[in-house]
């Protein structure tokens, strides 16, 4: 090899080493592949979009999305946090746990500084979005996440079995009690047994409770978990409030219980979202409530006609406290504390939830569950159910109560709890002694988390 | 020269290499994992410290510890011995030579090569009261009309017979090789000597295959306390706690608690159980 080719060889090295140098590399995690961000990965989310590709050029970053199942991904996401390694960037949260208790802990970067810069006024406009979007994925005043999509609470029906058995759309949850007897009665009458008035989620885990709790609500007015309906760690602890799950909860909770177990099918002690799903887009429930958009996900991938077209959206009836039933979740992203390119993986997180990619998701979805009022009253979605019951939609997004449940750090492990408490309340019936033994774990897990002096 | 000999004479010298691997891959999680199991870790608080045995404490006087004890006996018991049972049945009965009996076998050994996550999403599915072809159509058929997973009793028959489904053919293989080391000449005198097929099975076949039984148990036993896949995917440990087995409790308290330093107590007790437990059974097939 003579001199020349060597001196060559080493220039050209260094010069790769310097090109790769400069290119900052942010790793992001996300469930949903080949499902969400349609605009940026495209082959079943294995490849890069020509945007994302041009993305990557403007700013010298390179996006490396992992994807995984949404429990594989939530459990990479806390390994990666507690391990402090920063290994993804940009991470995946959710409103009903993740947000609280990782920002709670510091393991997420705040947003506020970023989003008040101005630097990304043309990616994200705060106006645009729906407020209850922005506080449900803020904690003590931090923004941590920005959400992909998000979605209020609503009933899906079949309007043409309600029409079938005279029953009318209820406003209240006497009324849907009232309507859930009737459709029962009907399908009974018609010696149809494989579809229950109703689907709901009542697994083990987590799974129940942003509906369960929405139920709570909805029964005592408030966040009713702790004394005095203290929400916030402030609260708990100068009111001294202990957690109260045989009160004003167990009203709510027992209403969740007998509905489920009465009018819903005989495996609902272990139904997710998934099974809700499914069971409406085969046409084998008639009602799916509180999370909406579990009907929509049916509406949109059934291939029955009937479903299809008999399907119809209404806000949720209101509890004997005034509040309306609630359930509000957000697919949001935020950015890991521990990263060591967090400018650059703020880039990132505006690529990937700014209104273009919701836009993008919106058009190839056509899910009523757009964190923006823009993408809401889009052409695509319009078209699709007609204004008035878009408009419903954005109304449920805007009276979203998002703080029904307390905002605290053990916020995770208390969803997961409670939604464990149910799928036993109802596939045994005894509600007393699924609240005790909740109950006396969560009067053990304050008490260890120092909430209270005495 | 000399010295390179004598270096030859270390055996340790060769040994050090994979020694070194070993203890980085095993005994340094294991250390690491008794670590954290002595440390107060909850990620939701922000103080780390060392807390002695306070972890094994609060994990052995929680009701939910045994409680999930409990169910993980339940299950390693009812598995074990099904499993043992269906397999000696199997490997007797296709030890005997008839046509298509390498066919027979394969289709037998089938279930093995299926991951325990996959036959979980299958048996998920076929027990589903709703859509399942066993849940919804075949067992009301016969009178059976409950939902098999979401009944607490039945959710614990489910996941015993889909392991059941998954795990014997290992068992069948262990002891079918065993059967085929037993001399033929043995079954040959007892006929002589007017034995049925009955007593043959209960005078040889059963005495030899003590101890390949043995070691069939001891690591469907290890197996069965470690199972989370299966359990997770078809229950995850529910409705409620009905199969909520240790391996799914610890996982629970690491994961969703956020408590890591009890989630690696309960890590440790599981492992300390299992040692146990199979140096018990271990000292039996060796005596």
């Amino acid at each position: 090899m003579t001199r020349a080719v060597r001196l060559f060889l080493t220039l050209a090295l260094a010069g790769m080493i310097g090109i790769g140098a400069a290119q900052t590399e942010i790793n992001v995690i996300s469930f949903s592949q080949g499902f969400a961000f349609p605009d940026l990965f495209t082959d079943g989310g294995t490849a890069k979009s020509e945007r994302l590709l041009a993305f990557e050029q403007e700013n010298d970053i390179v996006v490396n999305i992992e994807w995984g199942d949404e429990s594989s991904v939530r459990q990479k996401v806390l390994t990666d946090l507690i391990s402090g390694t920063g290994r993804y960037d940009v991470i995946l949260l959710g409103t009903d746990g993740a947000v609280q208790t990782f920002g709670y802990a510091g393991y997420l970067e705040p947003l506020n500084a970023y989003l008040e810069s101005g630097d990304y006024d043309a990616w994200f406009d705060l106006e645009d979005i729906y407020p209850s979007v922005l506080e449900a994925n803020t904690v003590e005043g931090n923004i941590y996440g920005m959400s992909y999509y998000a979605f209020g609470p609503g009933m899906i029906y079949r309007q043409d079995i309600f029409d079938r058995y005279g029953v009318e759309v209820p406003r209240t949850m006497e009324e849907f009690e009232l309507a859930m007897a009737g459709l029962q009665a009907g399908l009974e009458a018609d010696d149809i047994d494989d579809v229950y008035p109703l689907t709901m989620r009542a697994g083990p885990g987590e799974e129940p409770s942003l509906d369960l709790t929405g139920f709570v609500y909805g029964y005592a007015g408030y966040p009713a978990w702790f004394e005095g309906g203290a929400d916030t760690v402030e609260e708990i602890k100068a009111e001294n409030a202990r957690p109260d799950f045989t009160g004003a909860f167990r009203d709510g909770f027992e209403a969740f219980v007998n509905l489920a177990r009465e009018y819903g099918p005989p495996g609902i002690a272990t139904h997710t979202w998934v099974d809700m799903m499914n069971l409406y887009s085969q046409g084998k429930a008639v009602v799916l409530f509180p999370s909406a958009i579990n009907g929509y996900a049916a509406i949109t991938s059934t291939e029955l006609q009937d479903v299809i077209d008999g399907s119809a959206f209404a806000p949720t009836p209101v509890g004997p406290s005034g509040e309306a039933i609630q359930s509000f979740w957000s697919f949001s992203f935020g950015i890991n504390a521990a990263s060591d390119a967090k400018d650059d993986a703020m880039k990132v997180l505006a690529l990937l939830t700014g209104q273009e990619a919701l836009q993008a998701f919106a058009d190839m979805t056509v899910w009523p569950a757009a964190p923006y009022a823009s993408v809401m009253r889009s052409e695509t979605l319009i078209d699709r159910y007609g204004e008035a019951e878009v408009l419903l939609n954005e109304q449920a997004m805007l009276e979203s109560e998002t703080h029904y449940f307390p905002y605290i750090p053990e916020l995770s492990d208390f969803m997961f709890q409670i939604g464990t408490a149910a799928s036993q309340a109802v596939s045994t019936g005894d509600v007393d002694r699924a609240l005790a033994d909740l109950q006396r774990w969560a009067e053990e897990t304050m008490t260890a988390a120092g909430y209270y002096n005495d | 020269m000399r010295r390179f000999q004598r270096f030859l004479k270390f055996p340790s010298t060769f040994l050090a290499p994979a020694i070194l691997v070993l203890a980085s891959i095993v005994l340094f999680p294991t250390i690491y994992l008794l670590y954290l199991s002595l440390r107060h870790w909850v990620i939701t608080r922000p103080n780390q410290y060392f807390s002695g045995f306070a972890n094994y404490r609060l994990v052995l006087s929680s009701g939910s510890f045994w409680d999930s004890a409990f169910t993980t006996l339940v299950f390693l018991g009812s598995t074990v011995l099904a499993t043992l049972v269906l397999g000696t049945a199997l490997a007797v009965a296709l030890n005997r030579s008839f046509p298509g009996r390498g066919v027979v076998r394969a289709l037998v050994v089938l279930p093995l090569l299926i991951p325990p996550i996959v036959a979980g999403f299958t048996w998920r599915f076929l027990l589903n009261r709703e859509i399942g072809m066993l849940g919804s159509w075949m067992l009301p058929a016969i009178g059976l009309d409950a939902s098999m997973l979401a009944n607490p009793d039945l959710a614990m028959v489910s996941i015993v017979i889909a392991d059941v489904w998954s795990r014997t053919s290992f068992m069948f293989l262990i002891l079918i090789a065993a059967l085929q080391g037993v001399p033929g000449s043995l079954y040959e005198a007892a006929r002589i000597d007017g034995a049925s097929t009955w007593q043959e099975f209960l005078f040889i076949t059963l005495p030899l295959l003590v101890p390949a039984m043995l070691v069939g148990v001891i690591f469907r036993a290890i197996e069965a306390v470690n199972t989370f896949d299966l359990i997770y995917v078809m229950t995850q440990g529910g409705p409620g706690t009905a199969t909520q087995t240790l391996s799914i409790y610890g996982w629970r308290t690491a994961f969703t608690s956020f408590d890591i330093g009890r989630g690696a107590a309960i890590a440790v007790v599981m492992v300390v159980f299992a040692i146990f437990a199979t140096t018990l059974l271990s000292r039996r097939v060796l005596r």
